[in-house]
């Protein structure tokens, strides 16, 4: 910042020949380089970091082995009380079948909580919530405040590293939605002010300029009054330059320019949209399902009902249940379904932190856009007052 | 949305004009008594908006989603019929009652229910029907994890017409929430610092007529609130949270503060989600329901009183941290013009 700040100040000060401009250019770049990519860096190292952390304490082999085994147990277990049952009992099919049912209840209510709860896939699965696509995903919607919940620490360890990780990793997060779509938001007003003030409609640049002149000339009559004693508030100092109607439109300029909320919200469903027809590809959604994940996602509301390489590991047990008793055919099943799984992942948190990062500057334009209208508002309400006075 | 920005408009336009010229007292006071009443009707307003907003919310949900069909339920009803059929059919089979055989079979068609089973709960599936499901408390408390986007996902809308409702809900109940979040911030900051300072100075001095003194000090120098109080009252607000809900639930310690912290942080992994037993569903006590959703809301306005006044905090130290640098780097000049000098002096 500071560099940036002597940097400016330089530029303003000396006559600006080309390669002092080029120079200053190449500065300031190399400072947005270092500023962000930095910050891009740590946010991406520590949501790895955060993914082998929460490997080590959660996807313990121990864990799936003795989740198996529970719901293995807890089969048999079944199986024997039904035997009880056909040793002792006097053969009415229907009721035989009610006290079955009752059993099964009980057995069912066992399998949804293990599948629920201690990330139980079926019974020839390996554990896949805890590969590192998984644990990474889930350190993401961690420190975006997403908080998918499909996949959650079971271990008294990973819940205390979850509050930990949480409590550093949001400011972190939050730093960079801050810094990003700052970034993202000057230059897209940028291009804005390039693209569809200046080539495109002189019409409406001269009309602009025409504005400008009136609301000097307002500002004018104001300070005359501020001068008188009329007015009692003293903030407008500065715009002297803004009314020269140079042909040629400075940075600082541009950065005047409020971009329409419409525009705003049109990038956002666009983004949306786009998210959707992309994960409706690769995750073979529909397209509602998929807009629905991508709002819930970038909402940070994150049900976690529609998680990006469910479906997958989901047609991956289908697969398995055909051949109920096969469990050889599972490894080369697996591996190419885990390159999906890793690519799918990769491009989802890549998604969302674009996203993220493209809905703050969203907010920051708007929320510019809508000061800016309000104080107009509250001009204009001012201006009847002292004309009714 | 729209009379209480009216309101809030207006409020703040009237102060405005006031703010211009009031010199004498019985004008400052009158000021005073529209402030107050502006700022009840805010706050209460707000408030009263964004409970009366989850409510409908709750109901919407609840009409949507409750005449959704069963589709899954009815699956695993199959499933579990099938099963049972299996099981009596290896009896009949086996009816010589040779126990390995049986056991086999019977073990196979329980493999294959479990199977089956696993991939529907995958799905979404989690042992209760619509009716159970979506109870007034679950809707409540999905509609309040919308506009907090909390988002806990164990109660989460099937039907098409139930998503569009939710993200349409999202739209609308997100700003207002943030409405909602910046106002209690900024009344809990206020309110929090002027205890702050009273406390302050009561502590630390104890002369006659302190109290008036106390009253007027808040408005004259403004003291700023150190960080370290601000963590102080997060952590004993989720230290309070923890305590109530281990007594309300039958949560253990961790769990309880695992959820205070994901909830007020909006991550909101919901993770207690009673499966095992039916009963646990059906039995949520209202009480409970509405200390939670209190809890929530005023989590909410606690974290953004202590955003508020650490940004300030932060702030303060920012500027003194620049003053400082910049003091150093002064003294390192001069040190160095000095040191140049001398050393010409000795050339």
């Amino acid at each position: 910042m500071e560099r940036k700040r002597s940097g400016r100040r330089y530029y303003n000060k000396r006559k600006k020949t080309w390669t002092q401009q080029c120079k200053d250019y190449l500065r300031q770049f190399i400072a947005f380089l270092f500023s962000n990519i930095g910050i891009i860096c740590l946010v991406v190292g520590y949501t790895i970091a955060g993914a082998f952390m929460f490997i080590f304490i959660e996807g313990a082999p121990g864990n799936a082995i003795a989740v198996i085994d529970r719901v293995g147990a807890n089969r048999s277990g079944t199986a024997d009380r039904i035997w009880d049952m056909v040793c002792c009992n006097a053969y009415c099919e229907d009721e035989w079948k009610q006290e079955v049912q009752v059993h099964l209840r009980s057995f069912q209510s066992h399998v949804i909580e293990a599948v629920r709860n201690f990330s139980y896939e079926g019974p020839n699965k390996q554990m896949t919530r805890w590969s590192f696509s998984g644990s990474f995903l889930y350190s993401l919607s961690v420190i975006t405040t997403i908080g998918y919940g499909n996949v959650t620490p079971r271990t008294l360890l990973g819940k205390l590293a979850t509050i930990l990780y949480a409590i550093v990793g949001m400011p972190l997060f939050l730093l960079y939605l801050s810094n990003i779509g700052d970034i993202l938001a000057k230059s897209f007003k940028w291009i804005y002010a390039k693209c569809c003030l200046c080539r495109n409609c002189k019409k409406r640049r001269k009309r602009m300029l025409a504005i400008q002149r009136k609301e000097q000339w307002k500002m004018d009559m104001r300070d005359f009054k501020l001068n008188t004693g009329v007015l009692t508030e003293g903030e407008e100092s500065d715009d002297e330059g803004t009314t020269d109607g140079s042909s040629s439109l400075s940075f600082n300029d541009t950065q005047e320019v409020t971009v329409p909320i419409s525009l705003c919200l049109t990038i956002m469903v666009g983004y949306i949209s786009g998210g959707a027809i992309l994960f409706s590809k690769w995750e073979s959604w529909e397209f509602f399902d998929g807009s629905y994940f991508c709002f819930i996602s970038l909402s940070t509301i994150g049900f976690g009902d529609f998680v990006p390489g469910n479906s997958i590991t989901g047609s991956g047990t289908s697969i398995g249940t055909g051949t109920s008793t096969g469990t050889g055919t599972g490894p080369g099943n697996r591996g190419s379904a885990g390159t999906v799984i890793e690519l799918s992942f990769i491009l989802c948190s890549m998604y969302l932190m674009l996203g993220m990062a493209l809905i703050a500057m969203c907010f920051n334009l708007m929320q510019q856009d809508v000061v800016m209208k309000i104080r107009t508002c509250t001009d204009i309400v001012r201006r009847i007052g002292r004309c009714k006075n | 949305m729209g009379p209480v920005g009216d309101k809030s408009s207006t409020g703040s336009s009237s102060a405005a004009y006031n703010a211009a010229g009031a010199d004498n007292p019985k004008e400052r006071l009158k000021e005073c008594c529209r402030k107050l009443v502006a700022f009840m009707c805010t706050q209460v307003g707000v408030g009263g908006l964004v409970v009366g907003y989850a409510v409908v919310g709750a109901f919407c949900f609840i009409q949507i989603e409750g005449q959704a069909g069963d589709a899954q339920h009815h699956a695993v009803e199959q499933l579990r019929h099938n099963c049972s059929v299996n099981v009596w059919n290896a009896t009949n089979t086996y009816n010589v009652l040779y126990r390995d055989n049986w056991t086999r079979q019977v073990t196979d068609a329980l493999t294959h229910f479990q199977v089956n089973l696993a991939l529907i709960v995958k799905k979404g599936y989690d042992g209760r029907t619509t009716e159970e499901t979506w109870s007034f408390s679950a809707a409540l408390m999905f509609s309040l994890s919308i506009f907090t986007m909390n988002g806990y996902g164990n109660v989460v809308p099937k039907t098409m017409l139930g998503k569009a409702a939710t993200v349409v809900y999202a739209v609308f109940g997100i700003p207002l929430y943030v409405l909602y979040f910046r106002n209690m911030g900024k009344v809990l900051a206020q309110s929090f610092r002027w205890l702050y300072t009273w406390v302050y100075q009561c502590s630390m001095e104890d002369k006659a007529g302190g109290d008036l003194y106390n009253q007027q000090l808040p408005q004259k120098s403004r003291v700023i609130v150190p960080s370290t109080a601000c963590l102080w009252v997060l952590a004993a607000y989720v230290a309070t949270g923890t305590v109530t809900f281990v007594t309300l639930e039958d949560w253990s310690y961790l769990d309880s503060t695992f959820f205070c912290v994901t909830s007020l942080c909006k991550i909101g992994i919901e993770n207690f989600v009673p499966v095992g037993s039916i009963t646990d569903a059906v039995a949520d006590h209202p009480m409970k329901l509405v200390i939670k959703f209190i809890y929530l809301l005023l989590g909410m306005g606690i974290i953004a009183m202590c955003f508020d006044l650490m940004r300030e905090d932060v702030q303060v130290r920012v500027r003194n941290l620049k003053m400082d640098i910049g003091l150093c780097f002064e003294d390192i000049r001069l040190r160095a013009v000095a040191v140049y000098r001398r050393r010409n002096s000795f050339d």
